[in-house]
């Protein structure tokens, strides 16, 4: 079996869950990553958000031009930004495109 | 007129033949995966007298196109029983098809059980003893030794330690154009190349002429438009180059599809030390290249050179499914570790993917501990010492799990299942379960606009779609792995239809056809059905298209299973 508890809190691992009650746990990948490390933004991000905040909002919200991201993953699901709909406690993040492979069609990005 | 050349290792010579009118209209897989269907007893050992192995370039190979330079080898595979095509780059191909060749057919079983040397050029086959300094040695100083005698320009195919002990997952390496490695991994079709006495194949193509074009000016401008369209596109102009494939491992991680501790959960907590931002930003602080070709004519240029803290070379070609492996599914949580594990498989000559998932069985059957890079080093670098345990690695994650009896074993066809679980990214299960290459995530990875007419967007965790989106993706790969050009292409050509018509175009201009968009999904179809028509004479019915009994268990954090039904599995490549 597995030793899970052998994955503690470790240099570069996630630390316990950012996400509270109002606010979502934020990444971000490829050249959004490098956004967050140009503003000084850790990962993940700890964002205040009022219930069935949308992802155009969110992006307003957090100076980030919507061209620049493709899919916002919100709990492990893709959708596209407009579609997006989050509340506190949940775990975000943000893809830019770019993203290889058939899996933009495989997790949904993309519309075939 | 195409050349066809036969290589008998039994007597050493080599017939010079013109290309077969029926293989006349085919390259790339297309051609090895029909001529192995044609020519190869289906029942026979994969290592023995009956099997043959046959490289090809595909259509455009040798052309000005961009990105068209990869090898398709073919074989009856030692580690599935069953037809493989796997391609690479490296500068073999492109040199082949100056020289003419259409294809390179080696047959026969050596006499003496020593190691040739074969060398094709402009005027024909020659064969040689292999030096004996690079009998058993490693393949970057093996390349450097034959790159020497044979002059630093030449192409090079060869096997490592591992093909010479015939282990299953023992890969074919192909030398870049700087010396480094590429290879054609999957399958095992190094210990083929082993059985037949073949240490390495040298090309030169000193004193050919250019590759033909039937029409030249509408060559050029398709071309254009081609080139146009991978250096627009985000992915192929942007995402790949900067990030390589593992820009993956996040993505996956927080799809929950990342397996991890041997498929146990999708996601973990450590998988942004190990992906592709980190990997950028590590390469760039320490003086490597973020970026390079595998071959000349690369404009998209996925591979890297990843240095040590001081700078020095480790490894290129760093792919996410072998850093998904050791990083997430064997958990060695050390991106520096896991490049000095893709070096030793460069080095011995063995497939990055197959090894790394038996690394991850390992682990999970207590032969070390989960998560120990130098563990994992110390058993990695057994093959090459051939110890037993050493060859039981170098056979695959099934052997591993067949020796310590596990149940947990991630494999189709006894081929280990890559970097995506096939719980949280369902499409891709059916591809595993139901390619005739066994598990092979790049057997549906090409999607092109007018193959593909699956409508709506698809949910990962749901069924629906799926068989569809499978069987479409696997006919359109068919058909681009016969073209020589990289599958990365793949990614312009879905959003930039002109992508694909200019690729169309291309072959028409080329060889003075006027094939359309629905002849080149006929050709992926006919491609398939040679290939599962190959399978089934050798024994394979629909019960080797399934995945293993664990999928049935939730994948963490969607907690969904591998739900579908025999007849839904069975109806993907039914056509
Ligand atoms: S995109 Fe990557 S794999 Fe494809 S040809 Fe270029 S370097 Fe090779």
């Amino acid at each position: 079996m597995a030793d899970h508890a052998r994955h503690g809190e470790g240099a570069g691992r996630d630390a316990a869950p950012a996400a509270g009650q109002d606010t979502i746990e934020l990444r971000a990948f490829m050249g959004l990553a490098e956004l967050f490390r140009t503003r000084g933004w850790p990962v993940p991000l700890p964002v205040r958000v009022h219930p069935g905040t949308t992802g155009p909002e969110l992006l307003r919200q957090l100076d980030i031009a919507p061209e620049q991201v493709e899919v916002v993953f919100v709990n492990g699901k893709a959708v596209s930004p407009d579609l997006a709909v989050m509340s506190g406690g949940d775990r975000v993040a943000l893809a830019p495109p770019g993203v290889p492979g058939p899996y933009r069609v495989l997790l949904g990005f993309r519309k075939m | 007129m195409a050349k066809f050349i036969r290589i008998d290792m039994g007597t050493r010579t080599a017939e010079i033949g013109a290309c077969p009118e029926k293989y006349a209209g085919l390259a790339g897989r297309g051609l090895t995966s029909m001529f192995i269907a044609d020519e190869v007893k289906p029942t026979c050992h994969p290592l023995g007298k009956y099997n043959k192995l046959v490289f090809a370039p595909g259509f455009l190979t040798g052309t000005s196109a961009v990105n068209s330079g990869r090898i398709s080898c073919g074989a009856k595979s030692p580690l599935t029983g069953g037809i493989k095509e796997s391609n690479s780059g490296g500068s073999f191909s492109q040199k082949m098809a100056r020289l003419d060749i259409k294809a390179l057919v080696f047959e026969g079983l050596p006499a003496d059980g020593k190691y040739a040397v074969v060398k094709v050029d402009k005027d024909g086959v020659t064969f040689d003893e292999a030096p004996a300094e690079i009998v058993g040695a490693g393949n970057y100083d093996a390349i450097k030794v034959l790159q020497d005698k044979y002059g630093p320009k030449v192409g090079v195919a060869l096997i490592g330690p591992a093909g010479e002990m015939k282990l299953s997952a023992a890969n074919i390496s192909f030398a870049d154009p700087e010396g480094n490695i590429r290879s054609a991994g999957r399958g095992g079709l190094g210990a083929v190349m082993g059985s037949k006495g073949i240490k390495a194949v040298i090309i030169d193509d000193a004193g050919a002429s250019a590759v033909p074009i039937a029409r030249p000016e509408e060559f050029k401008s398709a071309a254009k438009r081609f080139a146009n369209a991978l250096t627009t596109h985000p992915v192929t102009g942007q995402g790949l180059p900067k990030y390589g494939t593992n820009v993956l491992v996040n993505i996956l991680n927080e799809a929950g599809g990342l397996p991890t501790e041997n498929f146990r959960r999708g996601r973990n907590e450590w998988a942004n030390n190990i992906g592709g931002e980190t990997m950028a930003a590590t390469i760039e602080e320490r003086g490597g290249k973020t970026t390079h070709g595998c071959h000349a004519g690369c404009v998209i240029r996925c591979s890297q050179h990843y240095v040590d803290k001081q700078g020095k070379y480790i490894t290129s070609g760093f792919e996410y499914e072998t850093i998904w492996a050791l990083g997430a599914d064997a958990a060695i949580d050390d991106l520096d570790a896991i490049a000095y594990a893709d070096r030793e498989y460069d080095e011995v000559g063995i497939d990055s993917i197959e090894t790394s998932v038996a690394v991850a069985v390992a682990m999970d059957a207590g032969v070390i501990p989960w998560g120990d890079a130098k563990a994992a080093l110390d058993l990695i670098r057994q093959i090459r010492q051939g110890t037993p345990l050493g060859r039981i690695l170098g056979c695959g994650a099934a052997a591993v799990g067949q020796m310590y009896g596990l149940t947990r074993v991630p494999v189709v066809k006894n081929q280990a299942i890559p970097a995506y679980d096939p719980r949280a990214v369902k499409g891709v299960g059916l591809t595993y379960a139901t390619t005739p290459m066994g598990a092979d995530h790049t057997a549906g990875y090409a999607v092109a606009t007018n193959i593909l007419r699956v409508g709506g967007f698809v949910d990962p965790l749901g069924k629906e779609g799926q068989v569809e989106l499978s069987r479409n993706l696997q006919i359109a790969t068919a058909a681009v792995d016969s073209t020589g050009m990289c599958l990365f292409i793949a990614f312009a050509i879905l959003d930039i239809p002109d992508g694909f018509n200019a690729l169309v175009d291309m072959i028409n201009a080329r060889y003075d056809l006027s094939l359309t968009g629905d002849d080149v999904t006929a050709l992926g179809k006919t491609i398939l059905k040679a290939e599962l028509d190959f399978n089934r004479r050798a024994g394979f019915t629909s019960a080797h298209d399934r995945l293993p009994e664990f999928f049935e268990e939730p994948c963490p954090p969607h907690n969904t299973v591998w739900d579908f039904t025999d007849e839904e599995i069975d109806s993907v490549l039914a056509f």
